[in-house]
Parts: structure tokens; sequence; C-alpha cells
């Protein structure tokens, strides 16, 4: 039975059991701010988040930032050549310390400084140095420089945020006892991707879309094909999707696509004959193209309740695209365009307030493992 | 929901576009755009403002707008008639922010000193 908002009130937390009735996410979880503002620290605080791609930055202290939420790092290559990442902010008095930096247009710095007062720190996040007007008491009567200890620079400097990787793929974890591992929180995923060579491939094309709905629409929206006969019908020419199938995991699913002519070998990345678009939980995904020797990650970035960018990043073996890569790019995009409306046009239904909570179907099984995350994240 | 004749702002490098019934709506959309991708944002459509006079400062056009404190969108798409984009014109308002020539009397909005 829907269950409309018509006075009853009757919703209930998502059920563990598909076939039950309340399989969905009550729709509220989809338009109220008060939801975003608990997903901010339940989810996005909690759960390893993606970062951006090492490749982009390769020498000694290239660095980017990335805004999660209310909270920006700085990502950045150290001196030992490992990546890092560092609060934008200040220890002195909380500055935001560099500007926005993408990942595509990345920076480098010798050292990571605050230009509000000249706190200067290594790129391992130490104090490296204060003006002299830190170090000695002159303007203040009631000192003498002698009283001044100075600042220990292991004590001082910049706050540390959990780093790890999948191959040249960079995630975060704000928590400061995250309830996983990356490892265990990719689980398959991370053995599936780091036996492809991610690394031999460069970043070629960003866009970057904002659109007018919640993030999870657009996430469920990516996490099942029953759309794409009615609403991708260029697209669905070349798939089968008879022979598609859809695996479940702890925190990821994957939908794999046969195309009814194979492809070449050397125009596929990966070994399968077909195309794998992995969604990882929260708001990463990873597409294996069956029909290009390249790879794209969209990461589905919050705005609030109501609106998410979606940067999309497109890698090959080169950043200069061949006409066929162009296309394929182009192709790409006509396909984000076409799901934008859907989500669009879902999400306008969604904030009518009609809806106390909808059904799945038996089919939608990775869509249902989105909403159970989605609920156990609610209720930790 | 936006109307056919709403002003509208893009960007050049990847076509992505806003339409907006606030002005200050493509300031926060330049900044969340530029964030990520670095690329600067024009008027495509800007709204209805009042003449400039030609090549002048930033300062003139907030002066021009004629408004006690006027909104970041609103300054950028009237530097728009200049050919300036979105990020040039925040750019030159935080300039003249810093000699003291422009006040921000509230959020996103400048006023002449």
């Amino acid at each position: 039975m829907t269950r409309w908002n018509d006075g009853a009130e009757e919703v209930s937390a998502v059920s563990p059991d598909i076939t039950d009735e309340t399989n969905a996410l009550p729709a509220r979880y989809f338009t109220d701010p008060d939801v975003w503002e608990m997903e901010k620290e339940k989810i996005f605080s909690r759960y390893w988040v993606y970062a951006g791609h090492e490749n982009c930055i390769p020498e000694t202290g290239d660095y980017f930032t990335r805004t999660v939420g209310d909270k920006q790092v700085v990502v950045a290559r150290d001196e030992d050549g490992d990546v890092r990442a560092f609060y934008n902010v200040c220890a002195h008095r909380g500055s935001k310390m560099v500007e926005d930096t993408p990942m595509t247009d990345p920076g480098n710095m010798g050292r990571i400084q605050c230009p509000y007062h000249l706190w200067t720190y290594d790129l391992d996040g130490d104090l490296r140095s204060t003006p002299r007007s830190f170090e000695e008491a002159s303007l203040n009567p009631d000192l003498d420089d002698a009283d001044v200890s100075g600042l220990d620079p292991d004590e001082n400097g910049l706050m540390e945020v959990r780093t790890d990787d999948i191959g040249p793929l960079v995630f975060l974890n704000f928590a400061d006892d995250p309830p996983l591992t990356l490892a265990e929180q990719a689980g398959k995923l991370k053995t599936r991707l780091e036996s492809l060579p991610l690394s031999e491939y460069e970043h070629a094309r960003r866009y970057v879309s904002e659109v007018e709905c919640n993030w999870k629409t657009f996430g469920g929206n990516y996490s099942e094909c029953d759309h794409c006969q009615a609403n991708h019908q260029d697209w669905i020419r070349g798939i089968q999707l008879d022979e598609s199938e859809l695996e479940v995991n702890d925190y990821h699913w994957v939908l794999h696509y046969t195309h009814e002519e194979d492809v070449e070998d050397e125009l596929r990345i990966h070994d399968e004959h077909e195309a794998q678009f992995h969604y990882f939980w929260p708001n990463f995904t990873v597409n294996m193209y069956g029909t290009a020797d390249g790879y794209g990650t969209y990461i589905v970035d919050p705005i609030d309740e109501g609106r998410f960018q979606l940067i999309a990043d497109y890698y090959f073996a080169e950043s200069d695209l061949s006409e066929d890569e162009e296309e394929f790019v182009r192709t790409s995009r006509q396909l984000q365009e076409e799901d934008f409306e859907l989500c669009e046009r879902q999400y306008e239904g969604l904030r009518s307030g009609a809806l106390g909570q909808g059904q799945l179907g038996p089919n939608e099984h990775t869509l249902h493992r989105f909403h159970r995350l989605a609920q156990e994240a609610y209720d930790a | 929901m936006a109307r056919n004749d709403s002003p509208v702002a893009s960007c050049p490098d990847c076509e992505e576009r806003r339409t907006a019934e606030d002005p200050n709506e493509v300031v926060r959309f330049y900044r969340r755009h530029h964030a990520v991708t670095g690329h600067d944002v024009v008027w495509e459509r800007p709204p209805s403002l009042p003449d400039l006079p030609p090549n002048a400062d930033v300062e003139d056009a907030v002066a021009a707008l004629g408004d006690p404190d006027a909104a970041l969108g609103t300054v950028a798409a009237a530097a728009s008639e200049w050919g300036w984009t979105v990020g040039e014109t925040l750019d030159a308002v935080h300039d003249r922010r810093l000699t003291g020539a422009l006040w921000e009397p509230r959020d996103d909005h400048v006023a002449v000193v």
C-alpha cells in the first residue's frame, strides 16, 4: 500500500526486507533541511568520502581543496611523496588559509601559509614559523620577552584529516574514530579497482552541473536502469538489458551492462565484456565503460537538501581526446542531462508533500541497499 | 519557478547555465562552480538595470545602481555591460573593499563609502 500524506502519517523506517511495504526511505528524508544538517554529521563526517585523484598532484607541494558539507580540506603532496589532507584552517585564530583550488587546476606551494598573520606550516602540517610578533612581548607591558615560551611546532600544527586510497583515488574520513576502514567500507570494490591500471590514465575532462533535487534522488536514479528503456533511447540501442546484472555488496553496488555488439579488446580498460557502473556509498561512482578506453567518476555533492552538484570527471590514456572520445563524453553528458530532468521531475513530486513513503520494486534491490544505508546512518 | 525571461548566467567553458530570480544566486553559483572547476561565469542574459557610464570602475557601477546597498550579483550584471565576467567583478569589488572605497553593509551587498 502506498503511504500518502493523507493525515494518517503512516511511515516507517526502511524495512530490511525488500518485500515489505515500507521498503523505501520516507519522503521527508529527501526534502527536510534538518535531515541535510543531520547527514553532514552522520554520513559525510562518518564514512569515507572521495577527495580526488592523486595523479592531479604529482609534485611535492601540489595541492587542491575539497569541500564536504561545511568542512574544507587542503589535499597536498608532502615532501615524502605522500598525499595528506589538512583542514583549511589556521591553528592561530581559525582563518581559512588557501583559496578554493580545484583538483583540475591545482596549486603548488612550498609551505602552507595563512595570509592573515603569516603563520606558516610545513607540508606535513607542523608549524614552521610565526612572525616575530608572536615570539616577543614588545607591545604588552605586562610581559617580558623572556615570558614568551614560543610555540611547539608539533603541538601547534594543522589538524590532519585521515586519508586512504584505492589506486590513485584518494578518500577522506573526518571521524575521530571511523567505524570502518576504507578497505572495510569498499570491500570487493577495492580489490576490483586495484586490479585495473587506473593510475596510467590521465584526467581529461571535468563537467560540473547543478541539479535541483536532493543528492539521494540522483543516487537512486544512478542505481537502477529500469528507467533507461523509456528515457535513454539513444543509449539503450546498444545495450542488452536482458543480460544486465545488479550486484549488491555492503557499501557499494554494481550495474553490469552487456553491449549488443562486442567491442575491440583494445577499446576497453578492463577485461570484462561489459560496462560496470559502481556506486560507492555515500556519494561516489566509478564508471567503467564498455565502449571506450577510459573511465569516469561522479561525485554527487550535496549543496543543501534540494540541490546537488554532479562533478563528472573523465580519464583517458591521454588528456587530449580523440574525436571518438569527445563524442563519447558528449553522449555521457547527454545521459546526465536526461537523468537530471528525471530527477528534478521526481523531486518536484516529492517536494509537494503528497507522498509519505514510496515503495520499491523487487528488482530495485540496489536502491533498497542505498535506502537501508541511509536509514542505518540516521539511526547510528 | 523561473520565467523564460529570468536572468541567466553561464560558464563558457562547460556550458553550465544558471537561471536566477535573485542576482546574488549567480554569485553563489559562480563561487561553487569556480571552486571545483576554476572556471569563470558570465552573464548570458543580465537583468534590466540603469545605464552605466562606459568603461567606468566598479565603484561607479555601485553608485549608479542607486541602492544604499547593492547586491553583488546586480553589480556583476551591471559590469557585464563592460564585458566583465562575474569573477572579474568580484575581484574588482574585493580590491576596492581593501582600499576602503566600498564596504559591505550586509552579506553579499556593497555600498560606496
